[in-house]
């Protein structure tokens, strides 16, 4: 087709018009490129959409403002997003994709393993991984300078709770400990087991379950039979849900049942109605938890308010928190790198020391965020209450079957 | 050890187990077709009889008959479309094929369905006898899992569709002979298999989570029932399952729980080695 001069002359102005305000409106420097493989189909879709979520919200708001700047420049920020289908291997490969498509930092994936194959990539090409949901010590005791996690270690969280239980259960002396064999529940039980040796308590079962496992009746007759005053379950959601309705239906009543991390999870309440009640557990963060700091959310309250309607009113949980408290990190991160270099970026990662809303984060060796004073939760009324710290305490422990 | 609590605890789970393999074990035997899908199939019935509790208000038991129907349509569409048309291949063909479409399957209920676990709660509590607890939603379920398993075992004795499904079973060339038509049985037989796994799903959307991360676990299970109890057969189904619970049962006690798997499979190898036709199997089925 061939355009007579007139029509030629007045698209070209067209064009340039547009560009010219599309100039106007861009931020000065290229994107900065966030690679980010997610798990948005398979077993963990439900964790790769919060993720997904809190990514978008944080673009959009961060280029809404002009984007970050890095030496004088503003830049806008941009995810590049795969789907890894919950495949561990896949998300290694995906890392390397988004490295080659230009990425200068990557976000891990949810849970401890996927985390870890993700961030060895990563070291490979120096590019900084940052990991807000990965908790486990043995990911980050590989001695890879590149990772970053911003929860804090799980044996943190053990410590805490036995500490806590001591002094609010009079007579608490037994406990009994039964774990997913994954990364991260095992990891949770056999801490739960250490401190609780610690403190003074007796392990009167110690199990582990293995992925797959659809029935807990034997483990449950067994702890049954020992009758301990605390019994400590770790897995995710699904195993927690069979395991609580199965203690019930066996008839095992301990003063305190505590799972890890059921409740964190809205879910947990709502498969479970009114048989969560009593349940307490940890987490790295609740929405009642106020901290001020650094980035686009400067307080909790602002945070809670953008994602209570992009996600049409649910209540945010510690995974949309660790991730969302990560990203307004990287904010201040890239604009102390100076630079959107991988060693650049990785030395100003490992400098960080600074407050957000989700909390304080300050890199120590391994890379994993210090230890803190992380909350101990519980299910009251199918509603979530904090009961520690006190500083930010919502209610007092209730034993089970008040 | 409470050896009447862990005998109730390996029974009740076995017979949702039997319940599980049987559609699995039919549609293995008749069509030597090894049916990736099925673990899905029985999550789909677990959604569809979720959602009708949920959205419209029918009792589990009561949504368990068109559940099953839905996916025998489901099941019989699938075979007639896509499995008849590779179904006399190697059975890699199929089972690729079957791997294929449970791909689809399970991204699609994933992706609408969230893979967030959802659970009926029908709050019966437990009943006591001589100190051994029995949760009632699970006594419904294995009452349930034996009165479908028998259903299916009459069908398949007395009704001309099962005499007929038997027939080619044992030999498909004599039965397109005798003017039976192969297709149409082949297409009837994994609609059955898929209405059992959906009765399965009903079944234990009342006991179990309902989330497609254990399709891959039931899938898993339904093989190795089959396997210890025999490819084809429905008491073979029955026996394999009870089996299979009772030694998880006793395993998760005497060797911990993570050894309980294990055990399963360990039994499944040892009749490998000694019956390869399994407890109950046919010569010729292995």
């Amino acid at each position: 087709m061939k355009l007579s001069p007139t029509i030629a002359g007045l698209l070209s102005g067209a064009a340039l018009a547009l560009a010219a305000t599309g100039g106007a409106l861009a931020q000065d420097g290229e994107p900065i490129k966030i690679g980010a493989p997610l798990a948005l189909t398979g077993g963990l879709a439900d964790e790769g959409q919060k993720q997904r979520l809190v990514y978008e919200m944080w673009a959009e708001k961060v280029n809404a403002a002009g984007g970050i700047e890095v030496d004088g420049v503003k830049h806008p920020v941009e995810f590049i997003e795969y789907d890894y289908q919950t495949d561990g291997p896949r998300a290694g490969q995906l890392a390397e994709r988004v490295i080659n498509e230009g990425a200068q930092i990557i976000m891990a994936p949810f849970g401890s393993g996927h985390s870890k194959i993700t961030a060895t990539v990563g070291q490979r090409y120096q590019i900084p991984v940052v990991a807000c949901v990965a908790s486990s010590e043995s990911v980050y005791d590989q001695g890879n300078p590149y990772l970053f996690g911003t929860l804090s270690p799980n044996s943190n969280m053990t410590k805490a709770m036995v500490a806590y239980l001591k002094e609010k259960v009079p007579g608490l002396s037994t406990v009994a400990i039964y774990g997913k064999d994954d990364v991260f529940p095992k990891s949770m039980a056999s801490a739960t087991a250490a401190a609780a040796e610690d403190g003074g308590l007796k392990v009167v079962y110690n199990e582990l379950y293995p992925a797959g496992a659809i029935d807990h009746s034997s483990a449950i007759s067994s702890i049954k039979s020992q009758n301990p005053d605390w019994v400590y379950v770790t897995g995710y959601t699904q195993d927690l849900i069979l395991a609580r309705r199965q203690l019930a239906n066996l008839g095992v009543e301990p003063k305190v049942l505590t799972m890890v991390t059921g409740p964190a999870y809205v879910e947990f309440t709502e498969g479970l109605g009114e048989l969560a009640d009593g349940v307490t557990s940890q987490t790295w963060w609740h929405h009642t938890v106020a901290y001020e700091g650094v980035g686009v959310w400067p307080t909790t309250a602002s945070f809670y308010e953008d994602f209570k309607e992009a996600s049409g009113g649910q209540d945010p949980d510690y995974v949309h928190g660790s991730c969302a408290g990560a990203l307004v990190m990287l904010e201040d991160v890239f604009k102390r790198a100076g630079s959107l270099e991988g060693p650049a970026l990785r030395d100003a990662l490992a400098a960080t020391d600074i407050q957000t809303f989700y909390g304080p984060i300050d890199f120590g060796e391994n890379g994993m965020n210090q230890a803190r004073d992380l909350p101990i939760i519980q299910v009251q009324d199918e509603d979530i209450k904090v009961l520690y710290p006190e500083s930010i305490a919502t209610a007092d422990l209730e034993l089970m079957g008040d | 050890m409470d050896v009447g609590q862990i005998i109730a605890n390996g029974l009740v789970l076995g017979a949702l187990y039997a319940c599980l393999a049987v559609g699995f074990s039919l549609v293995w035997g008749v069509l030597n077709v090894i049916n990736m899908l099925h673990g899905s199939f029985v999550i789909l019935g677990g959604y569809l009889t979720f959602f009708a509790a949920q959205v419209i208000g029918i009792h589990p038991l009561a949504a368990l008959v068109p559940v099953a129907l839905i996916l025998f349509v489901l099941g019989y569409a699938l075979q007639a479309t896509f499995i008849n048309k590779v179904v006399a291949a190697p059975v890699l063909v199929t089972l690729t094929l079957t791997f294929g479409l449970d791909m689809i399957l399970y991204n699609v209920m994933t992706v609408y369905f969230s893979a967030t676990p959802r659970q009926l709660t029908l709050g019966l509590g437990s009943v006591e006898f001589w100190g051994i607890f029995l949760p009632v939603e699970r006594l419904i379920g294995m009452g349930l899992a034996l009165a479908l398993t028998a259903i299916l075992f009459v069908t398949m004795r007395t009704s001309s569709i099962g005499r007929a499904i038997v027939a080619v079973r044992m030999d498909r060339f004599a039965a397109a002979l005798m003017g039976i038509k192969v297709n149409r049985i082949y297409a009837i037989t994994f609609g059955i298999g898929a209405l059992m796994a959906g009765a399965a799903g009903s079944v234990f959307a009342m006991v179990f989570p309902v989330t497609t991360n254990l399709s891959g676990v039931f899938l898993g299970k339904a093989f190795v029932v089959c396997v210890i109890g025999g490819l084809g057969s429905v008491p073979g189904a029955l026996v394999g399952g009870l089996a299979l619970g009772l030694v998880e049962a006793f395993a998760g006690v005497l060797l911990g729980p993570q050894n309980a798997l294990t055990a399963g499979f360990v039994l499944m190898l040892l009749l490998l080695l000694v019956r390869p036709t399994g407890i109950l199997g046919v010569k010729g089925y292995e």
